[in-house]
């Protein structure tokens, strides 16, 4: 048998990573427990150094985001003065009342108390550039979370928990494009199923919603609970279109009620009625 | 410490910087694409097939400190670092400027063959509006921190290699 060339030994390498590498994405989409096992095991040794790293890089972190992140910060901090002096310049009815409470309260207390929960801090996006719509938190499997697990504010829904490790998890937010979530409309009793688009603050509720449906801008979207993931009546936003002049696919807006911008600690639903425990 | 050892010890190392420091340091929301730079680079001194090796495991290591599926990162690394060695050989003249050019291609090109691959098996959660935007902004970024980068895996890709005697520069 003759000799490879010298240039086909190369090539030759090449098809074998490539092999190597298609079984490997072709074991884990058929969840196959090991790879997983070996991704966890990985992301849980570097864990602590991470998180030695996070505090020893604080300050400096801090001073980075000011030179490069001015611009977010400018535009944050601008979107907040508009929206306090919406907030003032709005008669306060009883429900806005409410609603501004709410607000108010958003990120430090969990309105619906009857769900169990657990407090977690954002530590901010996890390694890589091009996933979005994602964040990591400071606690894991060892305090009680799991794949799956509703993430709410007092506001209302957040997202889901997506990959959980010993110490830290990821959570898929509910803008991400994969998101999914069964809803209910509030006044009109219509369920249906939203998901996530890619865009800032809303949803698009466009599936097993009847194209006849009553729906009023404005009108609470909630959480359906039934064959869901997610417990029932977790609030999910308003509508803010409700699409009435389509007389084949109807795509509702919803506005989330709860801001997933700037956001510092979430709470994690860990016990609730009807909450699924498969995933 | 043998060639083998020392490849083991940058792609530990870069992958623990990769999941800290680099995570750490963005701008707008884009970090340094390091284990990519470690790729690029082990095809510039390595050569084809070590390159590609050294790539393959770059590539596994860094699917597991990202929420990417295993082999995702293994499967596009391994062409980038061949293309790259490939390329390097048949550069008439190389200065500073060109490598830098050619290291900040070699991300671009890296980066949206990951963004594709990842389209294709369901991972793009990004705007695709913005895709440009933070691959110019991860060339660029890594390829400000190429030069030091380069001493090392240089030190542990070529490691064992015969020496190569430069005739492209000072020809006269």
């Amino acid at each position: 048998m003759a000799a490879p060339r010298p240039a086909e030994r190369p090539r030759n390498t090449l098809l074998i990573l490539l092999a190597a590498a298609l079984t490997l994405l072709t074991l884990q989409f058929r969840g196959v427990e090991p790879l997983d096992a070996f991704q966890q095991g990985i992301r849980d040794i570097l864990s602590p150094v991470r998180s030695v790293v996070d505090r020893v890089t604080d300050p400096v972190r801090t001073v980075w985001d000011g030179i490069f992140d001015y611009g977010d910060l400018r535009g944050e901090n601008e979107r907040l003065q508009t929206e306090l002096a919406r907030m003032r310049g709005e008669s306060l009815t009883a429900e806005a009342d409410d609603e501004l409470l709410e607000r108010l309260l958003g990120e430090v207390d969990i309105a619906y108390t009857d769900l169990e929960t657990v407090v977690v801090r954002i530590l901010g996006t996890p390694p890589g550039n091009f996933t979005t719509h994602i964040v990591e938190i400071d606690k894991g499997s060892d305090d009680g979370l799991a794949e799956g697990q509703p993430v709410v504010t007092g506001a209302g829904l957040v997202g889901r928990l997506e990959q959980v490790d010993r110490a830290r998890s990821i959570v898929r937010l509910a803008t991400h494009p994969d998101f999914r979530v069964g809803v209910r409309l509030v006044d009109s009793q219509d369920e249906g199923l939203a998901r996530g688009t890619g865009d800032e603050d809303v949803l698009v509720l466009d599936a097993g919603i009847r194209s006849d449906a009553s729906v009023s801008v404005g009108e609470v979207v909630t959480t359906s609970g039934g064959r869901s993931l997610f417990p029932a009546d977790i609030p999910v936003g308003r509508v803010f279109d409700s699409d009435d002049s389509t007389e084949f696919r109807r795509a509702i807006v919803v506005e989330l009620a709860a801001s997933l911008e700037n956001l510092s600690f979430l709470n994690v639903v860990i016990g609730a009625p009807g909450l699924r425990e498969d995933r | 410490m043998t060639a083998r050892l020392r490849i083991l010890v940058v792609l530990l190392s870069a992958t623990l910087a990769q999941a800290t420091v680099c995570s750490e340091f963005r701008i707008g929301g884009v970090g340094v694409e390091l284990m990519l730079l470690v790729t690029i680079l082990a095809g510039v001194h390595g050569g084809p097939e070590r390159g590609a090796l050294v790539a393959f495991w770059a590539g596994l290591l860094y699917d597991s400190v990202t929420t990417a599926p295993l082999g995702l990162h293994a499967l596009v690394f391994p062409s980038i670092a061949m293309a790259v060695s490939s390329l390097e050989r048949r550069m008439l003249r190389n200065t500073r400027v060109t490598d830098a050019l050619g290291v900040a291609a070699a991300v671009a090109a890296g980066s949206a063959a990951v963004a594709a691959v990842g389209e294709i098996f369901g991972q793009a959660s990004f705007d695709p509006g913005m895709l440009g935007e933070r691959i110019l902004v991860s060339a660029l970024f890594t390829t400000a921190v190429a030069a030091p980068v380069n001493r090392v895996v240089a030190w542990a890709a070529a490691a064992g290699l015969p020496m190569t005697i430069e005739l492209r520069r000072h020809q006269s």
